[in-house]
């Protein structure tokens, strides 16, 4: 148990997450189980979105605005048409665009999370083992880039980018942006974490020991020191995955989202709380219940995968 | 120590320096104040006579100087928008923002640490995991939305809270403080909680994160061992030990609380920095903008030589280490 | 000031238990300046009219009416206007208000640095008859004169000299930026830029008072749901605008009432009809099909406005067939038509023109200046894909939208017009001229529409005396607008106000709220 933690704790955590007390813990989890579907489930349908829904939002030639605000399960009063949930301002259904949606939620959140993690990791990394003037540079950028709320760092990246792309891709270029934005602006929280976690390991005996039979930094790095400062980087990834999908409709509710014609769940939420008082309760009800449901699996997925991935709570 | 904290001060001048020069570039993207100040039946020779008045068509390096030199004296300049000199603004508006921020970041703090502490203990409990579950709902939903409703509940349907606003304040001074009227005790109540929950939240799952790691370490066997008292056991000694990850993300958490005040002031209409700083965004008020963004700054680097001195204080281990490091 | 003095004094951004006759209300848009001359907005104007007064002002039909000036007519054969003041009226401060005031706010506001300054550009010189009498010469005969004037405000020349304040300073402030001196019937007793302004009623105001306000307060509010909830939860008495569509339920709602009109503003689409490429889209550097008069008509008949009025507008806006509405002075009854929706007629339009597989094109859009604008331009954008015009649509807030649209960046673009002096003249010059910055004209017209004869109409119209023949004209104005399709006008911007039921007010069609035709019951 743990009193053989410190020295083979890095390379029995792969080996153990593969083999099958990850997959019987699992097993016994419900939390996990369903949360996993749930995942599972959302991702699926967000991935075949179109072939699941009823209708293509994102074409503007299919909508008709007479089907503006129609109830769920509801004819509606102009064209007698009936949808599942009902549909928006624009008489797109709410049903199809939720998945569509959807789709635009999870790339932004899972590339941007992926982005903020990769760099995060690897300058807190860097800056927590190497120190002197590489982590003083490294953590500089940090207190300046922390200073800027994400929706500054957002503006800027709009900006810029406006400005370099060339015209006929700018269309494309919202989702990048997105990324890009939520992503930098998300990468200090993982580097700070590593780099101080890494301050306190790298000078544990294993490390040490590492170190004296002649190990490399890099080497070191990767295989020592990181499988050991992951496991607050997973309460922060998990976290942030699902931050990373509500920053998304924060920046949409501060005018930097996606663009309406291609909404993402977070840009439906925004539409939708416009509707809030005036009775038309389903266009926000639904994309935020999915929204919901999606970062709340997510965070549960993620709360049981740190405890079950941790060497040290087995 | 003190060529630590002299060396941090210097990098500080420097980051400073730094956010000016992003902040400033960043000003041309952000919209043309021209046309929140001139009116629809302006003429194109209007619009060239004031962009030469408020210095826009000089040179971006240029600006960025005459910038720094004016904020080097602590002067940021007049407000596009109000006629008004930036810092007399910023002065106005810093207490509600920071009352809000201290609220917040009580709320945050206190029942983050309780409740972590608590799930931690009782991991398997029922009303642990309520807790882990129930609590996340809070953070799967924006801000905005989640201000919204609490707007939408205790304003509208239950009329027990106010909807927007700051209450009544009383002036000590140039402070403008809420905390001595009832209505404006009242008035901080669903702002605060809108702001603190996310923090609450990430603090709590941290806290139970390393509790957890902590309370199966050696040490905790050996006192539990040793008869110790669970409580003493629980706060003495694992609590303690949790703290050097606890207190980096506290750290950056109570700075964040007040950069990203932006939106619940918005929602709420606070009267705080944070609405300043988007209505100076929404008329390219860009003195305004410059301003806020130096003070946040400052605030972030001061919290960050804090979080590092008490790395100093919390934990022997890292005084050995920097000795080599630095 | 006050703060200094207040340990105790208390602000209350909505009060505990509001007595009867205090009044709050909430907006979306706080004035930015409280001097009259420094900035033209409606923000701005529409606030001080409760605090600074003109010559003559608007009343609750938007006629002209007399206010510090008692009448005024037309002197010497079309070379100006001749104003007799009323006596006896006196600024806030005390000080009494004469032609010397008179004068000096005419030099005040046509100043280089005035925003108001093109009020005055017909105007060659203002000439004091007498303490009481004042000629304003105008450099042609201006049948319209006193209509264009109903904002311009008196300021105290004593005042406004002893507090530095001789001249708006719009870009650093000035006494007058901060502080208010009218006649009008309230006067700022409170101000926190921003955050709210406190007003009391004037106790020397020379009219008769209708109103029962003991103090008003006003508080800027962004968020249209929070605004909304304070209505509803009786944090303030009354919001503008409510959003639109809310305005069902608040009405449905036992404490609240829900004013409806329609506002001045004509929401349109201009179409780059300068540019011989197109600028976005796939079709990217092709020739611009919107120089086509067929494609632009095509438009028109492609754009289902009812749908539009009767879904995102709830039934609470009017379709409007030119660049003014029904409301305004001018307006041609002979045009009252707009173009049917219709789209296989669009989609021959778009055949005989040559496009018969349509195009790829960019549509900017603001989203946050008009009621409801980026829904407007969703639907829009959905209507004309219908009939085979792709449109590329970019939303943008406010601030970056008009440096896009004076940079050209755009193949069609969305534009609200209310003309300052509710004249269908007004959008002639600003929206229709063929741009001319010399002589100040179609600075607006960011879409280059020119044809010669309204231009050649323009002056004419400017300068005729004779209603009949003026009208003529306008009505030739219109359908020349109308038969090239200069713009696409879909409909007059409704005005939606939300009070409680306790309140009577009354709505002007300029969104201009008048705090001393409120009552608090």
């Amino acid at each position: 148990m743990s009193d053989q933690t410190s020295q083979s704790a890095p390379k029995s955590m792969f080996a153990r997450a593969w083999d099958s007390d990850f997959a019987y813990n699992f097993r016994r989890t419900p939390v996990a189980v369903g949360s996993a579907f749930v995942v599972a489930l959302l991702v699926l349908s967000a991935i075949f979105a179109p072939l699941i829904a009823p209708h293509n939002p994102f074409d503007p030639a299919s909508l008709d605005l007479m089907n503006g605000f129609t109830a769920p399960m509801a004819a509606n009063e102009f064209t007698g048409d009936v949808f599942w949930l009902g549909t928006d301002d624009q008489g797109r259904d709410v049903f199809s665009t939720i998945l569509y949606g959807m789709r635009i939620s999870l790339f932004v959140g899972f590339s941007a999370v992926l982005f903020a993690m990769v760099l995060g990791i690897t300058l807190g990394l860097i800056a927590g083992y190497v120190g002197g003037w590489i982590e003083t540079i490294i953590m500089r950028a940090a207190d300046v880039q922390l200073t800027f709320p994400a929706i500054l760092v957002a503006m800027l990246i709009f900006g810029v980018a406006k400005g370099i792309t060339p015209i006929e891709h700018q269309d494309k270029m919202a989702i990048w942006v997105l990324i890009l934005a939520i992503g930098l602006s998300d990468w200090v929280q993982f580097a700070r974490v590593v780099r101080g976690a890494t301050l306190v390991e790298k000078d544990k005996e294993y490390v040490q020991a590492a170190r004296m039979i002649g190990r490399g930094k890099g080497i070191i790095m990767l295989r020592h020191i990181l499988p050991n400062v992951l496991s607050p980087v997973l309460v922060i990834a998990t976290i942030s995955l699902a931050l990373a999908i509500i920053a998304e409709a924060t920046l949409s509710f501060l005018g930097v989202g996606a663009p309406p014609t291609q909404p993402s769940l977070g840009t439906l939420i925004r539409i939708g709380q416009g509707f809030l008082f005036s009775g038309e309760w389903w266009i926000i009800l639904f994309p935020s219940v999915t929204l919901l449901s999606l970062a709340l699996s997510v965070n549960l997925l993620g709360d049981w995968l740190r405890d079950a991935l941790n060497p040290r709570l087995q | 120590m003190l060529t630590f904290v002299i060396r941090r001060v210097f990098q500080s001048a420097l980051v400073l320096l730094i956010v000016g020069l992003v902040a400033f570039s960043m000003f041309r993207f952000v919209g043309d104040p021209i046309d929140n100040m001139l009116g629809q039946e302006r003429t194109d020779a209007d619009i060239a006579r004031l962009r030469t008045d408020l210095g826009l068509d000089q040179p971006f390096p240029v600006q960025y100087v005459k910038f720094l030199k004016g904020a080097a004296e602590g002067n940021f300049g007049v407000s596009y928008r109000q006629g008004r000199p930036v810092s007399t603004i910023l002065v106005e508006r810093a207490p509600a923002t920071l009352e809000l921020a201290a609220v917040s970041g009580f709320f945050a703090i206190t029942i983050g640490i309780g409740l972590g502490v608590f799930t931690a203990i009782r991991r398997d409990g029922f009303m642990a995991n309520m807790i882990m579950s129930v609590s996340l709902i809070g953070v799967s939903l924006p801000t905005f939305l989640i201000g919204i409703l609490l707007i939408y509940l205790f304003a509208v349907e239950l009329g027990w809270l106010p909807s927007f606003g700051r209450g009544d304040v009383v002036n000590i001074g140039w402070w403008s403080t809420g905390f001595l009227t009832a209505s404006g005790l009242k008035a901080l109540i669903l702002p605060s909680i809108t702001l603190g929950l996310y923090q609450m939240t990430l603090i709590m799952r941290l806290v139970r994160s390393e509790m957890l790691e902590v309370l199966r370490q050696d040490y905790i066997r050996f006192a539990r061992a040793r008869g110790l008292k669970e409580r003493s056991v629980n706060f003495r000694h694992a609590l303690k030990n949790t703290l050097v990850p606890v207190i980096t993300v506290t750290g950056l958490q109570l700075g964040s609380i007040i950069a990203f005040a932006i939106i619940t002031e918005t929602v709420f209409q606070w009267p705080g920095v944070g609405l300043l700083f988007i209505n100076a965004i929404q008329f390219v008020d860009i003195p305004v903008m410059a301003a806020y963004l130096m003070l946040i700054s400052v605030m972030f680097v001061g919290i960050n030589l804090i979080v590092d001195l008490l790395y100093f204080a919390i934990d022997p281990r890292l005084r050995v280490d920097q000795k080599g490091a630095k | 000031m006050k703060r200094a003095l207040s340990i105790l004094a208390v602000a209350s951004a909505m009060g505990g238990p509001v007595l009867a006759e205090e009044f709050t209300w909430a907006g979306t848009t706080d004035p930015q300046t409280l001097d009259p001359h420094a900035v033209n907005s409606a923000p701005v104007l529409g606030f001080l009219n409760n605090v600074y007064e003109g010559l003559v002002r608007r009343g609750k039909d938007m006629s002209i009416e007399p206010a510090l000036a008692t009448s005024w007519e037309p002197i010497g054969n079309g070379k100006g206007w001749r104003f007799l003041l009323r006596e006896g009226v006196t600024f806030h401060d005390g000080s009494s208000f004469d032609a010397e005031d008179v004068l000096f706010s005419y030099q005040r506001a046509s100043n280089e640095g005035s925003d108001t300054r093109s009020w005055f550009s017909p105007v060659s010189d203002v000439k004091v008859v007498d303490a009481y009498t004042v000629d304003i010469l105008t450099t042609a005969p201006n049948p319209i004169f006193p209509d264009s004037i109903a904002n311009w405000m008196m300021v105290d020349k004593g005042w406004a000299e002893a507090n530095e304040s001789a001249l708006p300073d719009k870009e650093n402030g000035n006494y007058a930026t901060l502080n208010a001196n009218g006649t009008g019937a309230f006067m700022v007793s409170e101000r926190e830029p921003g955050l709210r302004t406190e007003l009391v009623p004037h106790a020397g105001w020379w009219g008769e008072v209708e109103h029962n306000i003991t103090r008003a307060e006003f508080t800027p509010v962004q968020n249209p749901a929070t605004a909304v909830a304070a209505l509803l939860s009786g944090d303030v008495d009354m919001i503008n605008p409510v959003p639109i569509q809310d305005a069902e339920r608040l009405a449905g709602s036992g404490d609240v009432q829900v004013i409806r009109g329609i506002e001045a503003r004509v929401i349109m689409l201009g179409m780059a009809q300068e540019s011989d490429v197109l600028k976005y889209g796939d079709d990217e550097g092709k020739p611009n099909p919107f120089k086509d008069a067929r494609v632009r008509a095509a438009v028109s008949h492609a754009v289902n406005v009812p749908a539009i009025l009767k879904t995102i507008m709830r039934g609470n806006a009017e379709p409007a067939s030119q660049l003014v509405s029904p409301a305004m002075r001018g307006y041609s009854n002979a045009n009252a038509d707009r173009p049917v929706f219709d789209q296989a007629k669009a989609k021959a339009l778009l055949a005989e023109a040559g496009y018969p597989d349509g195009f790829s094109f960019g549509l900017k859009c603001p989203n946050n200046r008009y009621l409801n604008d980026e829904a407007v331009c969703q639907a829009v954008t959905s209507m004309l894909a219908q009939v085979g015009m792709v449109a590329q649509l970019d939303a943008m807030p406010v601030q970056n939208y008009w440096p896009e649209l004076r940079a050209d960046n755009y193949d069609m673009y969305l534009l609200g017009w209310s003309p300052g002096t509710f004249d269908a003249e007004h959008p002639i010059r600003f929206l229709a001229s063929t741009p001319n910055k010399e002589k100040k004209l179609g600075s607006w017209n960011f879409a280059g529409y020119s044809n010669a004869r309204i231009d050649a109409l323009l002056p004419m119209i400017q300068s005729e005396i004779d209603a009949t023949k003026r009208q003529d004209m306008l009505d030739e104005a219109a359908k020349i607008m109308q038969d090239e399709t200069a713009y696409v006008p879909m409909y007059v911007q409704p005005l939606v106000w939300g009070t409680g039921k306790n309140i009577s007010l009354t709505q002007r069609p300029d969104n201009f709220f008048i705090l001393r035709w409120v009552s608090v019951n």
